[in-house]
């Protein structure tokens, strides 16, 4: 079989197959199918870091990219998390939520796509991505956006966030989770009501989600990263040429800051997430993430233990 | 009409049907899947009953603009060419689906031109015309109706809720 029969009969097909199946989760969710999950496996915590016992700095949820497939892993094995609790032990951090299920359903723990992972492990990455696009989509986005808007806020509160104690919250997204992050500001202002500050990681979005109740978005980017640079291509929604779109609204109300992480790439071993990659001054790129990302929330909220600007 | 072209019509109402209902029932809650089904088979053949006038209003119109009687006695669907119309749920594809819709259904029209234009001794442009205009009628004709289902059924719920 010659590559184009393989496209047209197999590859196009389940392609096809898989984006109109993606988006009966959202359906699910809103006919009312189905209730979002809410309880986490045993032995998972709600949060990781600052204590419980008082309030912390910030709470900080990091939406991963679409490697995440658990409520346990992340794309990275959890080296960003790990390396922001333990550079901000004020951060309350919690790292089970959902991105690309509006009904908390973690993907690789469902039996038919559990044999897929082992199997075709790229057909997980691949829902992932029409997930991503379903939250793009007009028809499916004000839905997608309450759907994990409201896991985010159950999540908070199970994590012991306390709505109008006034504790920042800090959604840090990687990749696609930016689209869910943008997506989620209005239902966490409704349900919450907390200060909300976004960081973005070579964040993929269309700039269609409304940023009025963010404080603020901090865009982590980088010139190598093709994978930001394609969203900023294919969303006219982020073109300067729309100026009334959410993103642009937001970019005129200075809402937007933007840092640069030069050289590192959305993926692979210059990653802007590889603890190998090194850089002149010695850090790796790992560390030189977690290290922005702790100024921004530092320089953000006024904290006492504020190290001044970020890195850019 | 053979029996493979009315399944295959059939087929086709369905899966337009799907594509435009479920994205609807995703901002409707408290449908029940029994109902979900209930629309669609209906729809279904609604919309399949429009595809399968689609030929016949394009060689209506193909007379109306002749001059003299055509020699051919009309146009009617192959199941080559209404096959593709069985993917008419690539409609609620994420972001695409409108745009892959469109080209699916400018695909279709394009493999009725040259069967009319050859029936009907029309040129090709012209022929294209008549398919076009008798689509978009058709389309118009079934949005509106759409649209009024969906407002009697808003209305229904609000009344109901009230």
């Amino acid at each position: 079989m010659n590559g184009f029969l393989l496209w047209a009969c197999l590859v196009g097909p389940a392609l096809l197959a898989e984006a109109l199946l993606a988006r009966y989760e959202v359906l699910a969710y809103g006919a009312g199918w189905r209730v979002p999950a809410t309880v986490l496996p045993e032995g998972v915590p709600y949060a990781r870091g600052a204590s419980a016992d008082s309030p912390p700095g910030a709470f900080l949820v990091y939406l991963d990219g679409i490697g995440k497939r658990r409520v346990r892993d992340s794309r990275d094995g959890g080296q960003l998390v790990e390396a922001l609790i333990a550079g901000a032990p004020e951060l309350r951090v919690l790292g089970q939520v959902q991105p690309y299920s509006p009904l908390a359903d973690p993907l690789a723990d469902r039996p038919v796509w559990a044999w897929l992972r082992r199997h075709i492990g790229v057909v997980l990455f691949l829902h992932n991505v029409v997930q991503t696009f379903v939250a793009a989509d007009h028809r499916y986005r004000p839905l997608y956006n309450r759907a994990v808007g409201s896991q985010i806020a159950t999540q908070l509160r199970l994590a012991g966030y306390l709505p109008d104690s006034g504790t920042p919250v800090v959604l840090l997204s990687y990749s696609g989770g930016a689209q869910v992050a943008t997506g989620a500001v209005d239902e966490l202002h409704t349900q919450l009501r907390c200060p909300l500050l976004l960081i973005t990681l070579g964040g993929f979005h269309n700039g269609a989600n409304d940023l009025t109740h963010a404080e603020h978005l901090h865009q982590l980017t980088s010139a190598n990263d093709r994978i930001e640079q394609i969203g900023a291509w294919i969303f006219p929604q982020r073109w300067r040429l729309l100026r009334g779109s959410k993103w642009n609204q937001a970019v005129r109300a200075g809402k937007i800051t933007v840092h640069r992480l030069e050289p590192a790439t959305h993926f692979g071993p210059q990653s802007y997430i590889s603890p190998t990659a090194q850089l002149p001054d010695g850090r790796s790129h790992l560390a030189r993430t977690a290290d922005t990302v702790i100024a921004v929330i530092r320089v953000h909220h006024g904290s006492a233990l504020a190290q001044g600007d970020p890195r850019t | 009409m053979s029996p493979i072209v009315v399944v295959l019509l059939l087929f086709a109402g369905l899966s337009e049907a799907a594509g435009r209902i479920l994205p609807l029932v995703a901002r409707r809650p408290g449908m029940s899947r029994t109902l979900v089904a209930g629309f669609l088979l209906p729809a279904g053949l609604v919309e399949g009953a429009v595809f399968a006038l689609w030929p016949l209003t394009a060689w209506t119109m193909t007379e109306s603009v002749l001059s003299s009687p055509s020699p051919g006695t009309g146009l009617v669907w192959t199941p080559g060419m209404v096959a593709p119309l069985v993917l008419a749920a690539v409609l609620a594809f994420p972001l695409l689906g409108p745009l892959l819709h469109f080209l699916l259904f400018v695909g279709v029209g394009a493999g009725l031109v040259g069967p009319l234009a050859t029936a009907s001794g029309l040129g090709w442009w012209s022929a294209a015309g008549c398919v076009a205009v008798a689509g978009a009628g058709l389309g118009l004709a079934v949005e509106t109706v759409r649209r009024l289902v969906v407002r009697i059924s808003a209305t229904r719920v609000q009344e109901a809720a009230a």
